[in-house]
């Protein structure tokens, strides 16, 4: 089966309005006795890409296999992403929009 | 009293406390400026936190230390503890065995170094010895590959004692000053937790696990073992916690009682990260055995960093050295977990429920924080968290992060007075 990570968007009351007004709460889970989070998948191959783009960011390995610890803005541009297609698979179109960017 | 150290080796200061006496001493000597990290583990050397030695290795040492992880007089030590100064130096200040010369840090006089060796040693074989690879994204290969084309090995003896600054000044303690707390408190038995996070529940829950495991057979209507912190400050990145965070995160659970007062205390230790997973576990528990610890907590992937080393390597390490090598016991951990069915923060080598299990890290929690939004009290406590965002108000220029500013407008965690 081939690897596969997630980037966690943690939802905090004005991402969770956002999210309930275009019907997406549910994508969200409820975790660790409280707190809830939006988990993106990506590839294996994505997963590089983005820890290329991000040198900052962390692939945590050891427990969560999550990528980490993206700037403020990079979770921002997801979590916007999410809302304007009004789906989770965005990360090709994250990625693509950063390598405009740059 | 005594103290014995690692190597059954008696704990000796290498200080000159008299300012007089100091200023005598270093009087016409060559001087030459340090890096942090060098300063670093002079105080260490000094204090007697690296005992047996009592200064920088010579070349005999790094070679029995990256061949055989043992001094050359057989004892056990997986870190080559060097110092490292350009070739061109040497030549330029005629710097030769037999001198003597004033290692100068931020201007400040801080140690004198006997010249007893001069060599050069391949970097490369160092990195592969110590860390198993010579992997460039590796952070201790790069500190490894950092370091100067020349070594000097030589006795260490500090002439200036460094003034740790608020808020490290209440954790700081030599090796000596460790023991006589320890006996203060009446503890028999000590367990070392190494740290560089602010705690979260699992980091709690692994403490509380190493302190039942510690304290064994002991009777418990007076406790008589105890936690010791040990807060690693070395470099920071931008993106780390900020270090004030850290001491005053871990602090913050002692004074809002998820731990009794007469069980736990909080501590810095100067170190620099090689993030050499098993053999820097193994200098962990020499580290701590010089402070005076009975026992060393080791969790999951312990000192390791990506996917260089397996996440229990440096558990297996201590079945692979000599019996008696080590005064120190390592106390083996799993990860903690939450449990929804549980209920609750607890131990994967209990819990059953490994379907439903919700793993979290440090670096998890990290992300939440940059979020903005608060983690739930299960698994950060609220006071520890109220300490972050006060830490980042008072130390770290508005984020709990390192940021630019913060490296580079901190107040140092120690300064030395003009001697």
């Amino acid at each position: 089966m081939a690897e596969t990570c997630s980037v966690n968007l943690w939802i905090n009351e004005e991402r969770y309005d956002r999210l309930n007004k275009i019907g997406l709460t549910n994508a969200t889970k409820d975790v660790l006795a409280g707190m809830k989070v939006l988990q993106l998948q990506c590839t294996k191959e994505q997963k590089d890409r983005i820890l290329t783009l991000y040198p900052m960011a962390k692939w945590d390995s050891a427990t969560t296999k999550s990528i980490e610890l993206l700037p403020a803005e990079a979770k921002d541009r997801l979590f916007n992403l999410v809302i304007e297609k009004g789906v989770l698979n965005i990360i090709e179109e994250f990625l693509k929009g950063v390598n405009q960017m740059y | 009293m005594k103290h014995i150290g690692h190597g059954n080796k008696e704990i000796v200061e290498r200080v000159i406390a008299s300012p007089s006496e100091a200023k005598e001493r270093v009087k016409g000597l060559t001087q030459v400026a340090i890096t942090g990290r060098i300063a670093r583990e002079c105080i260490d050397i000094a204090y007697g936190f690296f005992t047996p030695l009592d200064g920088f290795m010579g070349k005999a040492d790094v070679a029995t230390v990256c061949q055989k992880m043992t001094l050359t007089n057989g004892t056990l030590w997986s870190m080559p503890i060097v110092f490292d100064i350009t070739g061109e130096e040497i030549r330029e200040k005629g710097i030769k065995v037999g001198d003597t010369v004033l290692l100068v840090y931020q201007n400040t006089a801080l140690a004198i170094l006997e010249v007893g060796d001069i060599f050069n040693y391949d970097r490369t074989e160092m990195a592969q010895a110590v860390l198993g690879t010579t992997d460039g994204r590796h952070p201790g290969v790069r500190m490894f590959n950092d370091l100067r084309d020349t070594f000097i090995g030589g006795k260490v003896t500090l002439v200036n004692i460094p003034r740790f600054n608020p808020p490290f000044d209440k954790f700081w303690y030599t090796p000596k000053q460790f023991r006589a707390k320890f006996k203060e408190k009446g503890w028999e038995r000590i367990v070392a937790h190494q740290t560089r996070n602010v705690p979260h529940s699992g980091h709690e829950w692994l403490m509380k696990g190493a302190w039942f495991s510690a304290n064994g057979e002991l009777p418990v209507e007076k406790l008589r073992t105890g936690i010791l912190v040990s807060c690693i400050i070395g470099p920071k990145r931008v993106g780390d916690y900020i270090d004030e965070a850290i001491v005053l995160g871990q602090q913050r659970l002692h004074d809002a009682r998820y731990f009794r007062d007469d069980i736990h205390m909080v501590s810095i230790a100067l170190w620099d990260m090689r993030y050499a997973g098993p053999k820097e576990a193994i200098f962990h528990a020499i580290l701590r055995e010089n402070m005076g610890c009975t026992h060393h907590m080791f969790g999951r992937d312990h000192a390791g960093v990506g996917t260089y080393y397996d996440p229990y390597d440096a558990h297996r390490i201590f079945d692979q050295i000599p019996k008696g090598s080590l005064n120190i016991k390592p106390v083996r951990i799993l990860a903690w977990w939450y449990c929804p069915i549980c209920g609750e923060v607890t131990y994967s080598g209990l819990c059953g429920h490994s379907q439903e299990k919700q793993d979290f890290s440090g670096t998890m929690i990290r992300s939440m924080v940059q979020d903005k939004v608060k983690p739930t009290k299960l698994i950060f406590r609220p006071e520890v968290f109220d300490n972050l965002m006060e830490s980042a108000d008072k130390y770290g220029f508005g984020s709990p992060f390192c940021t630019e500013e913060y490296l580079s407008k901190r107040q140092p965690v120690f300064e030395l007075p003009p001697l």
